[in-house]
């Protein structure tokens, strides 16, 4: 099957030679390649491409004005958006991507990211348009043709159903996953909502997700600050949304309502959940306990199935905001509950700082204000009145060609917030001290510089760590738009890690991991109809002094006589081992995501289509071959076929 | 024989030049022309670079025909020999290709037809399928493989040229022997009216990357200097181009940081 499929490919993709799709600009490609390049958060990378996804389909209404709408551009700044907003609001509706680097606070590079995420449809609609009920029904379905593993409780393709209505000012919808080796049905959410614009500003009922301030105490959506150059270090959001994800552990489940009068603003919620733990019995079994949470999603193993749903979580909470002149401030609280106690293992000394009991109290307060050209944010949180976490940033903006922008933090390591995404390097949000500094600066005409650095200190032990221990990262980035059609960057990143030593038994060494990253990248649209892209990524892993090289050429084509895109992707790497293994980003279905790690000496080959038809359709089509030297003759090879329809009417 | 080569590579020397060889000893990659520009050649046009990025076909305008013979460090048993024809027809070109490496325990020969299409104004495309045998001494199985390989070139602005290509995409599992892929993309510049300088990134299966650089000059209308450099073996190229009215012939010497000078002589017949 896999020869004739390949045959097929192969024989029909050189008869196309044109494709317009938008293509996602280099930078949100590099956050999503380091934040899957994070093996203790792979989540992360999911609800990141997620909300992309979600943008690229419901894209924002540029012209709105509102800054609610426009802040779902989650990767602009608090500045752009009010920038973004005032000039809109002054100077009349955009017309053209074109415009938008012409406005304080945009460049070229930013105004590129944003392009697949905007439309420039004015925002009134006629009633009758309004009241017109939508739907979206999308259905992906993945396998790898190779692999036929029997030990799995349930079939080996993947499939991911969603659906979606939206009529007037109601919106609904369903989320469905069975992901590879699980039985049918093994994910399911959904959700009823209705947005007003008087004292009640939205009603959900189901799955929802929930951010306030900068996230330290509940952030159940992407976090702040996702990558080391990035300008969007600084928000501060109070909002609920319905969750339609697949992630299967980082949601709630029940009401949420947010009202606002004048000033002041409150949203109020009751969630409960079930989610996949560890459960322990004590010695003559008549209680259990839970010693750790299982967030990977999967159930396909008989394991994997005892622990699904085994613990029932409880949370209520409120929040209250009030916009002053140039300061927005606002408190939280939340209370979790859960079915069973929580009895981490103590005798690891990792463990000892670990949450245990059944209920936890969070109460946090969180504060942004914009004076001229300086933004001051910041958010302060206690868990049970013990343990503290808070936050502090400054962007600064001395003028329209740079931003500066600094971070503080300090999370103790007994501070447990079990749905908060904080800002920083750590997924966990806690055990954590440090200092983040970035800038961009336009050095000349539509050429970027940015740069920043994060020194972090962990005080107490950490995974692969037995030791109170210190990181530091580094970037410097070049980037040079001289048109439209063009677009090179490179960059220059530094990582330094304290690990424990691999050897025999006692007290772990110290292990200094250092990895130095350079990347080239260039993209070209040669016509309206061709686009290519070439990168190159060195790796260089020390003390190992291994390398890692990357070389891809990616090909996109729209054919002009049939509404068919194509995109092609080859790419060669060879790595000396897995420390030095580089990601990739790949183009894939609507919610679904690729960046596999490369590692070894090996090939991949992709080659998607995307065909829309009858105006209410589109199909999309991708086939992948990651090819692996084992030795001088032989190749492992494992390819994946992924197919998705997606119908709106 | 070896202290005219000493004198020559003396001479060469002085001014910087290289052989780029190939890492993938599958890949064509041109003639004495591009050798002689440390084999920056999928961007630059020419009879033998049309066999190197087969887009460039159709950037040939008359019909051709040339021969081609690359020593190894002056080891016979390492001797290629080449040649090739290009058929102009309009907007596209055919070529075709025959080549010939080792000797009586070892041979390696290839055969491709290739077409390159000019697109539009500024882009071309082109394809090429290889059969390749190899045989063996006498004890040993012959083996047959057969390949494509495609690449693209476009012009960005008048002076400034660029391209890819592809040696083989073709997942292993399809074929019962190893053969290594190669990708290359590489972009070169027009410096006035008798400098080209091109740069040019090459990676093949399981080997690192290549940087390659090279230049050429005219010093009159029918000669050409040539010298480049490639990050493989730290090896430099020095080349030279004469052309006669119909006939055109190209030296180049490459350098290996430890195994020596491979030199490499062309004829290139313009028939119509």
């Amino acid at each position: 099957m896999k020869k004739n499929l390949i045959t097929i490919l192969i024989l029909v993709f050189p008869g196309c030679l044109y494709c317009q799709e938008k293509i996602l600009s280099g930078e949100i490609l590099n956050i999503a390649e380091e934040l899957a390049s994070d093996e203790n958060d792979q989540e992360t990378v999911n609800l990141y491409l997620e909300q992309l996804y979600e943008l690229r389909e419901n894209t924002v209404k540029i012209n709105s004005s509102d800054e609610t709408e426009l802040s779902r551009l989650f990767f602009l700044t608090a500045f752009q958006i009010r920038s973004l907003a005032d000039h809109i609001t002054h100077k009349g509706p955009l017309e053209s991507v074109y415009e938008i680097p012409l406005i304080t606070g945009f460049d070229r590079a930013v105004a590129e990211i944003m392009a697949p995420f905007i439309d420039f449809s004015h925002t009134f609609q006629n009633d009758r348009n309004r009241m017109r009920c939508l739907h979206t029904l999308l259905a992906n379905f993945m396998i790898s043709p190779g692999e036929n593993d029997t030990t799995l409780a349930g079939s080996s393709f993947r499939l991911l159903t969603k659906y979606k209505f939206t009529t007037g000012r109601f919106s609904g919808g369903f989320t469905s996953d069975k992901d590879k080796g699980e039985k049918m049905f093994d994910f399911i959410s959904g959700n009823l909502a209705f947005t007003g614009s008087g004292m009640v500003r939205k009603i959900i009922a189901g799955d929802f997700s929930f951010r306030s301030g900068q996230g330290i105490h509940i952030n159940t959506g992407i976090r702040t600050g996702l990558s080391l150059t990035s300008a969007g270090y600084m928000a501060v959001r109070n909002e609920i949304k319905p969750y339609t994800s697949a992630g299967e552990n980082n949601f709630f489940r029940g009401v949420a309502a947010q009202m606002a009068y004048k000033k002041a603003g409150m949203i109020i919620f009751l969630s409960h959940n079930n989610l996949d733990a560890t459960l322990t019995a004590n010695d003559d079994s008549s209680q259990y306990t839970v010693t750790s949470f299982q967030e990977t999603g999967i159930h396909s193993t008989s394991s994997e199935l005892n622990k699904k749903d085994a613990v029932s979580e409880t949370v209520l909470g409120a929040s209250l905001t009030y916009r002053f002149r140039s300061l927005n401030g606002g408190i939280t609280y939340s209370g979790s509950m859960f079915s069973l106690p929580l009895l981490p293992e103590k005798s690891d000394p990792e463990k000892v700082f670990d949450f245990d009991g059944k209920t936890n109290h969070i109460l946090s307060a969180h504060y942004n204000s914009l004076l001229n050209r300086l933004l001051l944010s910041g958010e302060i949180s206690v868990s049970n009145f013990e343990d503290i976490a808070m936050v502090q940033g400054i962007t600064l903006r001395p003028c329209d060609r740079l931003t500066l922008n600094m971070l503080l933090r300090n999370y103790s390591p007994g501070y447990t917030a079990f749905h908060a995404t904080s800002p920083g390097s750590s997924s966990s949000g806690r055990n954590e001290q440090g200092i983040l500094g970035n800038f961009r600066f336009e050095a000349a005409r539509h050429l970027f510089i940015s740069a920043g650095c994060d020194l972090s200190r962990y005080p107490w032990l950490r995974y692969r760590t037995s030791f109170p221990s210190v990181a530091k990262r580094m970037e410097l980035r070049f980037s040079y738009n001289p048109s439209e059609n063009l677009a090179a960057d490179m960059a220059f990143s530094y990582r330094y890690a304290m690990l424990d030593e691999d050897g025999g038994p006692g007290m772990a060494g110290i292990y200094e991991s250092e990895n130095k990253i350079f990347r080239a990248r260039i993209s070209y649209r040669i016509s309206p109809n061709l686009a290519l892209l070439t990168r190159f990524d060195h790796k260089m892993v020390q003390p190992a002094g291994d390398r890692g090289m990357l070389f891809l050429q990616d090909i996109t084509v729209t054919l002009r006589s049939v509404p068919v895109s194509i995109w092609f992707r080859y790419c060669l790497f060879s790595t000396d081992s897995w420390e030095s293994r580089l990601y990739a980003y790949e183009n894939d279905l609507l919610y679904s995501f690729s960046i596999p790690a490369l590692s070894g000496k090996g090939s991949v080959s992709c080659l998607m289509m995307k065909w829309k038809f009858m105006r209410r359709a589109e199909m999309r089509i991708k086939y992948s071959v990651r090819s692996v030297m084992k030795d001088a003759d032989y190749f492992s090879e494992k390819d994946e076929l992924k197919m998705q329809m997606r119908i709106w009417f | 024989m070896y202290s005219l080569q000493r004198i020559i590579v003396s001479l060469v020397v002085f001014f910087s030049f290289s052989a780029a060889f190939c890492d993938n000893p599958f890949l064509i990659k041109g003639g004495p022309g591009e050798a002689g520009m440390g084999s920056v050649c999928i961007m630059h046009s020419g009879f033998w670079s049309s066999f190197s990025n087969q887009a460039l076909l159709a950037l040939n305008d008359s019909w051709s025909a040339g021969f081609n013979y690359q020593s190894r460090f002056n080891i016979q048993e390492l001797g290629t020999t080449t040649a090739a024809a290009v058929f102009p027809a309009g907007n596209s070109s055919v070529g075709l290709i025959f080549s010939h490496f080792g000797y009586s325990e070892f041979r390696r020969s290839m055969t491709g037809a290739a077409c390159g299409l000019q697109l539009t104004e500024s882009i071309a495309a082109g394809l090429q399928i290889d059969y390749f045998f190899e045989n063996f001494s006498a004890d040993y199985d012959s083996y047959h493989s057969v390949t494509f390989e495609a690449g693209l070139f476009f012009r960005p602005s008048e002076r400034v040229s660029a391209a890819i290509h592809v040696f083989n995409p073709v997942p292993a599992s399809l074929r019962n022997t190893m053969m290594p892929s190669t990708l290359r993309a590489g972009a070169g510049i027009q410096l006035g009216s008798t400098i080209f300088a091109g740069a040019e990134a090459e990676m093949s299966t399981g080997e690192k990357l290549i940087l390659k650089s090279g230049l050429e000059y005219g010093v009159s209308e029918n000669l050409w200097l040539r010298g480049g450099f490639s990050s493989e073996f730290t090896s430099f190229s020095f080349g030279l181009g004469y052309m006669l009215r119909w006939l055109r012939i190209d030296l180049s010497f490459v350098t290996h940081e430890r195994l020596g000078i491979s030199s490499a002589a062309s004829l290139v017949f313009k028939i119509k």
